[in-house]
């Protein structure tokens, strides 16, 4: 099975990356540092998974040759597990891309990142309450110190796939 | 007053009203979106780019991009 | 079922309204560092001082281990100890590929008194790839990846887009044109963040044409260090006014910069420490045997009397349109798998033709020429996996294009040099 890593540019894909498959991909504090994909590989289980790091897109409506990339990669791997990484500081958007995959049918987690400068902001997010409303899995996650890394791959194999219909019951419902 | 996002002061606050054409899917992923908070963070000189803030997030436009962008400027 | 943009965003505000909660936030020291890095009228001052910077750093910091320490190591030490101990001495074939060829001074062969002029695998080779670029390539990476890991450059993109913007660029081309300032590969791979054909084209010949990599720069600053702020002057201006050309020559579309501007991080010593030493290993497994793989290459081109062939050949182009001697071929042969060994061996050879037969301004064209002239072997590989990722079967028309404005450069800007110096009444 394979593993998608997406998100935005500059959200610490790289860095997610290098800790699950102990790669060494470059990171770098400015969007756009991968733009070709990088593969690795991690063990779930018995298993032994193809991890993807894809370049950062801001859409599914791609802008340029990286983001062009990104989408492909989605659109020839509709079977494998997106992680769908958003920057936790700017979760609004983060979701509008979450929202993007989940519409395309994928099988997403969300990772949560940059938990620690989300708390130094005083931004504070139900966890619970946004995996009940999107009804995937979601960890907050330090990218850098390794913080909830070990939780996000052991949620990978619980990845499923939803319909938007369900999301906006979900929210429309309380 | 409605103005467009190029024209706007710096340091000046305001809402989107509204996003020409197919700019509105490009930036939508960014977070700029309409019914939304802009502020004007800084202007270049000589035509050059501004850089505006959504949310947390700041991000930077070609003025003939912000051109086309129409903000309801707060006073 | 997808859904349209507003649609999106009206699910998005009910999520957020329910699970998020924005508190109290302190502006903070980086968020005032922030500002007034991006504001133009304390980002461009500040903006200046970070580039002079990063200029005066690089400089002494090879400076202190070049000239300080390793030239007085391989000229004083090494070379004088392989002229003793290596087997075959001058005139051996085997001996003057790996230590020294010697050169005719009044119809005697004579040896070699630094590593420069020597022009061995063990002598010249080791001394160019260890003695010189290493330093200088630690200290620029060094400094780049501090900018790439605080968040500087794309503030940077923001301050120069305006000049760039005249050129069908925008300001983000400041980060393949840095990152080209350490080494043209992955520079070529960075364009892919522009928007358009038109625009990584414009992006890759110029950056393969005009800017030099780390290795070189290391180099220039070793041999010519009173003229290579001039040198670097003429081909960032090359790389403008051809750019204002190429734009409008070209057909395609030229959009405007949408970037995302992060907020400011320390590096951290980690991170800082595994790229440094990924791109250093880069170098030891890929740059140094090219460059001792080059000095081979020229040696045996020498011996076999190839080089004398083409000397005699580009003469009237080298001498009559350049204002070169005849006996920069070599460094030209040389420039195809590196830059650095090729203006090392200029250097030699102004020590053997004397500075009489080959000045100062002289030597300052050729090593603008192995600039301009032809990429390195491994950025021409590059450019070409690029184009045809970007072009599928246009690719030769992008190449032929690329090889087209090459010539037109070389030709033009070049030559224009020789007639400043002619202008100046120094050539
Ligand atoms: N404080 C903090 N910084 C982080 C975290 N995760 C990543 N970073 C930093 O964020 C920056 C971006 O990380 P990358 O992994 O290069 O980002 P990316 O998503 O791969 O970006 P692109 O390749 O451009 O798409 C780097 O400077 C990281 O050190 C985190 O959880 N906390
Ligand atoms: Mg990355």
């Amino acid at each position: 099975m394979r593993i998608l890593l997406m998100g935005h540019p500059n959200v610490g894909k790289s860095v997610v990356f290098n800790r699950i498959t102990g790669a060494n991909v470059t990171e770098s504090n400015y969007p756009g540092t991968t733009v070709d994909y990088e593969k690795g590989y991690v063990r779930i289980g018995h298993e032994e998974m193809e991890v993807i790091d894809v370049p950062g897109t801001f859409s599914l409506e791609p802008k340029d040759k990286a983001e062009e990339v990104a989408v492909k990669m989605l659109e020839r791997n509709k079977d494998s597990v997106v992680v769908c990484i958003i920057d936790s500081t700017k979760i609004e958007r983060g979701l509008y891309l979450a929202l993007e995959i989940i519409e395309r049918g994928s099988r997403v987690v969300v990772a949560l990142n940059m938990w620690d400068i989300a708390e130094d902001k005083n931004i504070n997010i139900d966890v619970e309450k946004l995996r009940q409303i999107l009804g995937v899995p979601v960890v907050p996650t330090i990218a850098v110190s390794g913080e909830g890394i070990k939780e996000l791959v052991s949620r990978i194999s619980g990845a499923t796939s939803v319909k938007i219909e369900s999301v906006m019951k979900n929210v429309g419902g309380s | 007053m409605e103005k467009k996002l190029s024209e706007m002061k710096y340091g000046a606050q305001g809402i989107v009203k509204s996003i020409k054409g197919d700019l509105r899917n490009k930036v939508a992923g960014m977070g700029i979106r309409v019914n939304k908070r802009i502020r004007m963070a800084t202007k270049q000189p000589i035509k050059g780019p501004v850089v505006v803030t959504v949310d947390e997030s700041n991000i930077s436009l070609g003025l003939g991009i912000a051109e086309n962008i129409i903000v309801e400027v707060e006073k | 079922m997808k859904l349209s943009v507003d649609e999106r965003w009206d699910i998005i505000d009910k999520i957020s309204k329910e699970t998020v909660k924005f508190g109290e936030y302190r502006h903070t020291l980086k968020d005032a560092l922030a500002e007034i890095t991006v504001k133009p009228l304390t980002g461009i001052p500040i903006a200046i001082a970070v580039l002079y910077g990063f200029w005066s750093f690089f400089g002494a910091f090879a400076g202190f281990f070049t000239d300080g320490f390793l030239v007085k190591l391989f000229d004083g030490h090494w070379l004088p100890w392989l002229q003793d101990v290596f087997p075959g001495g001058l005139g051996n074939w085997f001996y003057s590929i790996m230590v020294d060829a010697g050169h005719m001074e009044s119809g005697v062969l004579v040896a070699a008194d630094n590593c420069f002029e020597s022009f061995g695998v063990l002598t010249s080779g080791l001394f160019v790839a260890i003695g010189v670029v290493l330093p200088a390539i630690i200290a620029f990476y060094l400094f780049l990846i501090i900018l790439e890991d605080s968040g500087y450059l794309p503030r940077l993109a923001v301050l120069i887009d305006t000049v760039f913007h005249k050129i069908g660029l925008h300001g983000f081309a400041v980060v393949p044109m840095i990152l080209s300032l350490g080494c043209n590969v992955p520079a070529v791979t960075a364009t892919r963040n522009l928007e358009t054909k038109k625009q990584r084209f414009m992006m890759m010949t110029l950056l393969a044409i005009f800017i030099p990599c780390g290795a070189q720069l290391g180099i220039m600053l070793d041999v010519i260090p009173e003229y290579v702020g001039f040198v670097m002057l003429y081909l960032f201006l090359g790389f403008f006014v051809f750019g204002f050309i190429l734009n409008e020559l070209i057909p395609g579309k030229s959009p405007e910069m949408i970037l995302d501007v992060p907020p400011y991080h320390m590096p951290t010593g980690r991170n800082v420490g595994r790229k440094l030493w990924a791109r250093l290993r880069g170098f030891f497994t890929v740059a140094i045997p090219f460059v001792l793989l080059g000095v081979v290459f020229v040696n045996v081109l020498y011996l076999v009397g190839v080089i004398d062939w083409l000397a005699n050949v580009f003469e009237p182009v080298l001498v009559g349109w350049f204002g070169v001697p005849k006996e920069t071929t070599a460094p030209l042969v040389a420039a195809f798998m590196r830059k650095d060994l090729a203006v090392g061996q200029l250097m030699g050879i102004q020590e053997q033709l004397g500075m009489v037969a080959f000045n100062t301004y002289q030597l300052v064209t050729s090593v603008v020429l192995v600039s301009l002239y032809f990429p390195c072997i491994a950025t021409v590989a590059m450019i070409i996996k690029e184009g045809m990722q970007d072009r599928g079967k246009g690719v030769i028309t992008f190449l032929l294009g690329s090889l087209a404005v090459l010539m037109a450069v070389v030709f033009i800007w070049g030559g224009l040099l020789h007639l400043i110096w002619i202008i100046l009444g120094v050539a």
